[in-house]
C-alpha cells in the first residue's frame, strides 16, 4: 500500500506541480491567470500519442515536436487571447478569453482525435512496477523543470530580465526592457513546461481530450497551496496533492476521494488565503 | 393564371364524388416507393455502432427490393445522419414525419438520440422502431407505436447476473462503476437484482473514470473476498485500467460487464494481452461461436454478407445482424399490412417468435420491448474472429 501511495501519488503530484508552475510562469510575466494550462497538459498527451504512435516518429524526435507545438501554443495564447485584454485588466476579461480558447481547443481536439482514451507509448523500457517509467518520469520531468528555471532565473540575464517583469512591469518598461517579447517568451516557456507535464505523464493518464479539465484544476490548487507564484511553493503544494490524493484513495476510496482533497484545499485556504508558501500581500495605502 | 372560387369548388366537388364512389386512386400512388426514415449515427463519437448497423439495414433494403419490394412498391431508405447528436435527431425526425411523410421510423439507433426523438416521433403518431438499450424509451401507455428489436438495460444487467451467479456459480461479487449517469444507475439497478439472486455483494462503489489508479478499489475487492467484478461503463479508459490493475496484481479474478469490455479500444489500452483473458462481455446468443461455429441462422447471414462482398471483419456481426432485423422485420411488416400506421402497430403487437438473425422477437400490446432474456449472454472478450465471439464458457447448448 505505502510503496503505491508514494509511487502514485509522487508522480501524479509532479504532474499537478508542472501545471502549476505553467500557470506560474504565465502569470509572472502577465499578471494574467491563463486558464490555458490544462489544454498545454492535455495536449503533450494526445500530441505525444499522435507523433509517436500514429505517425512513427521515434520518441526523442516526437518528445521535441510536443514541445515545440507546445511553445507555438503558449505564443498563440499570449497573442490571441492575452495581449488584446492586457488593457482591461482590471475586468479580468482574460478569464473569458483564455478559457475560451482553452475550450475550442479542447473540443477541435475531442473531434480530430477522438473523445475515447488512446494508449501511450511505453518510452524507455526498463523497471517494472514502482520503477516503470510512468511514475520517475513525471519526477525527472518535475525536478529538471524547477532546477532549470531556477537556474534561468538566478543566474542568467534572461532570468534577471523575466524576474524584473514579473516584480514590476512598469518599472521594468521604464528601464527599457522589452516587455513584449519577454511576455511572448513566457508564454512559450509555459507551453513548453505545460506539454512536458502531459507528455511525461501521459502513459498514467492516457492520451485523452477530458485530461484538460483534470489537470486546469488539479494543477491550480497546488498554486492555491503553493502562493500564486511561487514554483517551489507549486512543487511543494502538487507533490502534497498527489500524496493525500492518492492516501485519500486507500483510505476513503471511491468518489470520497475527490471529496477529502476538496475539504482539505477549502480548509487551507481559509486559514491561508495567501498559500502556505506565500506571504501576504503589502497593501500600499 | 389565376383560379377562381368557383374552380376550387367544382374540383372540390369532383374529389368529393370520387372518393365517395371509392373511384381507385392514381396508378402512380401504387407505384411510389414506400419511404422508412431511417436515424443512423454514421459520424461522430457514437458512430462505431452506427457504421456497423447501417450494413446489416443495407442489405435488408437492397434484398426486400431485389426481390420485388412491397407488392411491386420499392422500400425507399430516408437517411439521416444524426451525427451522434440529439439535436440533430431531433431536427431530423420533423423532417422524416412531416416533410417525407415516413412510414415507419427505424431508430435512433443510439440511446442518446432517442430518448431526444421519441417522444417527437411519438407525437407524429408514426410507428417507431429502434435498437436502444436504455430501459425508459419503451412505455406502451406514452410511446404506443414505438418497439423495441433489442434487449433493454435491465435484461442486459439479468444477463451478466445469471452468468455470474447461476452458471460461473460465484456467490460474492464486486459492483464498480464510473461517475456517469450510467454507470451509476447501472449499480443501483444491478446490485439489489444480485441480492436477489443470493448473491453477497461485497464491494459496490463508483469512482472517478480519470482517476489513474485503481489499485485501492481492487484491493478492497480483494480483501473482501470479491469471486468476481463486473464494472459497469462505457469508458474505455476505465475499464482497462481495472484490466490492467488486476493483472499487475496477479489477481485470477474473472471479469463480467458491458460490451465495452471487448471493444478495439480497451483492447489498446491494455498493458498485456493477457490482461484480456477471464473477460466477459455481454453479447447475443445467435451471434456467437459455440464449439468454433455459429448458429445456422447466423452462419448463413455470414455466408450471404461476404457473398455480397459486405465487409463485417471491422465491426460486430451482432451489429450488422441487428441493423438486418430491423430492416427485415419492416419489410415483413409491410408486406404483411402494408404502409398504414395503424394496421403496422396492430401487426408489431401480435408478432410472435419472429427469427431474427439477431435475436427472435415477441412483441404483444402490453410489452414493446421483444428481445427474450435468454438471448442475452456473456462472451470470451479474447475470441474476436470475423466480427464475432465465442459464447463464454460455462453455459449449456
Amino acid at each position: 500500500m505505502l510503496e503505491s501511495i508514494v509511487s502514485y501519488g509522487l508522480a501524479v503530484g509532479a504532474v499537478y506541480a508542472l501545471i502549476g508552475i505553467t500557470y506560474n510562469v504565465m502569470f509572472s510575466a502577465s499578471r494574467v491567470f491563463s486558464f490555458t494550462a490544462g489544454m498545454l497538459g492535455m495536449l503533450g498527451g494526445v500530441l505525444g500519442a499522435l507523433f509517436i504512435n500514429k505517425l512513427g516518429l521515434n520518441a526523442v524526435l516526437g518528445f521535441v515536436a510536443v514541445l515545440a507545438c507546445g511553445a507555438v501554443l503558449g505564443l498563440i495564447t499570449e497573442v490571441l487571447t492575452v495581449r488584446p485584454v492586457l488593457k482591461s485588466i482590471e475586468q479580468h476579461l482574460y478569464v473569458l478569453s483564455t478559457l475560451a480558447f482553452a475550450l475550442m481547443v479542447q473540443q477541435l481536439t475531442a473531434i480530430e482525435w477522438g473523445t475515447e482514451a488512446q494508449p501511450f507509448p511505453r518510452l524507455i523500457p526498463i523497471g517494472a512496477g514502482w520503477l516503470d517509467q510512468q511514475f520517475w518520469l513525471p519526477m525527472l520531468a518535475c525536478a529538471v523543470t524547477i532546477v532549470g528555471l531556477e537556474l534561468l532565473y538566478r543566474k542568467t540575464l534572461v532570468g534577471r530580465a523575466f524576474l524584473a517583469i514579473a516584480e514590476d512591469s512598469y518599472a521594468a518598461r521604464a528601464l527599457g526592457l522589452p516587455e513584449t517579447r519577454l511576455r511572448l517568451a513566457s508564454f512559450a516557456l509555459a507551453g513548453v513546461i505545460g506539454t512536458l507535464a502531459g507528455f511525461t505523464g501521459a502513459q498514467m493518464l492516457l492520451a485523452f481530450f477530458g485530461n484538460q479539465s483534470i489537470l486546469s484544476f488539479y494543477g491550480f490548487i497546488p498554486v492555491a497551496l503553493g502562493g500564486m507564484g511561487s514554483n517551489r511553493g507549486a512543487v511543494i503544494g502538487g507533490l502534497a496533492l498527489g500524496l493525500f490524493q492518492q492516501t485519500a484513495n486507500f483510505l476513503v476510496g471511491g468518489i470520497f476521494a475527490a471529496v477529502a482533497v476538496f475539504a482539505v484545499f477549502i480548509v487551507v485556504l481559509l486559514f491561508r488565503p495567501e498559500g502556505l508558501a506565500g506571504a501576504a500581500a503589502a497593501r500600499r495605502v | 393564371m389565376s383560379i377562381s372560387r368557383r374552380q376550387v369548388l367544382a374540383g372540390s366537388a369532383v374529389s368529393a364524388a370520387a372518393l365517395a364512389s371509392g373511384f381507385p386512386a392514381p396508378a402512380i400512388a401504387q407505384n411510389e416507393p414506400i419511404k422508412i426514415g431511417y436515424l443512423p449515427a454514421l459520424t461522430g463519437p457514437s458512430s462505431s455502432t452506427g457504421i456497423g448497423i447501417n450494413r446489416g439495414t443495407l442489405l435488408a433494403i437492397e434484398e426486400i427490393n431485389a426481390a420485388g419490394g412491397i407488392k411491386g412498391r420499392k422500400i425507399e431508405l430516408v437517411s439521416r445522419d444524426t451525427q451522434s447528436d440529439p439535436t440533430k435527431a431531433v431536427n431530423a425526425v420533423a423532417e422524416l414525419t412531416q416533410r417525407q411523410k415516413a412510414s415507419i421510423i427505424w431508430g435512433p439507433l443510439n440511446s442518446g438520440e432517442a430518448l431526444a426523438a421519441t417522444p417527437l416521433i411519438a407525437r407524429d403518431k408514426v410507428p417507431m422502431l429502434h435498437p436502444c438499450w436504455v430501459d425508459s424509451l419503451i412505455d406502451v401507455k406514452k410511446y404506443p407505436m414505438a418497439f423495441r428489436i433489442a434487449p433493454t438495460n435491465t435484461q442486459v444487467g439479468i444477463g451478466a447476473n445469471h452468468y455470474v451467479v447461476d452458471v460461473l456459480k460465484l456467490k460474492k461479487v464486486a459492483v464498480i462503476s464510473d461517475t456517469t449517469g450510467y454507470g451509476t444507475a447501472s449499480v443501483e439497478t444491478y446490485v439489489p437484482m444480485l441480492k436477489s439472486k443470493g448473491a453477497e455483494v461485497v464491494y459496490s462503489g463508483h469512482v472517478d473514470a480519470a482517476n489513474p489508479d485503481l489499485k485501492p478499489e481492487l484491493l478492497r475487492m480483494r480483501n473482501a473476498g470479491a469471486q468476481a467484478i463486473m464494472p459497469w461503463s462505457v469508458n474505455a479508459g476505465f475499464l482497462s485500467r481495472i484490466l490492467n490493475t488486476r493483472g499487475a496484481m496477479g489477481w485470477d479474478v474473472p471479469v463480467v460487464g458491458q460490451t465495452t469490455l471487448g471493444s478495439g479500444q480497451t483492447k489498446a489500452l491494455l498493458e498485456k494481452p493477457e490482461n484480456w483473458n477471464k473477460v466477459y462481455s455481454n453479447n447475443f446468443r445467435n451471434c456467437c461461436y459455440v464449439g468454433g461455429k455459429l448458429p445456422a441462422r447466423a452462419q448463413e447471414f455470414v455466408d450471404r454478407l461476404k457473398k455480397s462482398k459486405i465487409e463485417f471483419g471491422d465491426t460486430l456481426l451482432w451489429w450488422v445482424a441487428l441493423g438486418w432485423d430491423g430492416a427485415k422485420m419492416i419489410g415483413d411488416t409491410l408486406q404483411a399490412v402494408g404502409p398504414k400506421a395503424n394496421d403496422i402497430v396492430a401487426y408489431w403487437n401480435k408478432v410472435k417468435g419472429w427469427p431474427g438473425v439477431y435475436g427472435t422477437v415477441t412483441w404483444t400490446p402490453e410489452q414493446h420491448n421483444g428481445f427474450p432474456d435468454s438471448e442475452v449472454v456473456m462472451c470470451e472478450v479474447n475470441s474476436l474472429r470475423d466480427g464475432a465471439f465465442n459464447l463464454a464458457p460455462g453455459y449449456s447448448g
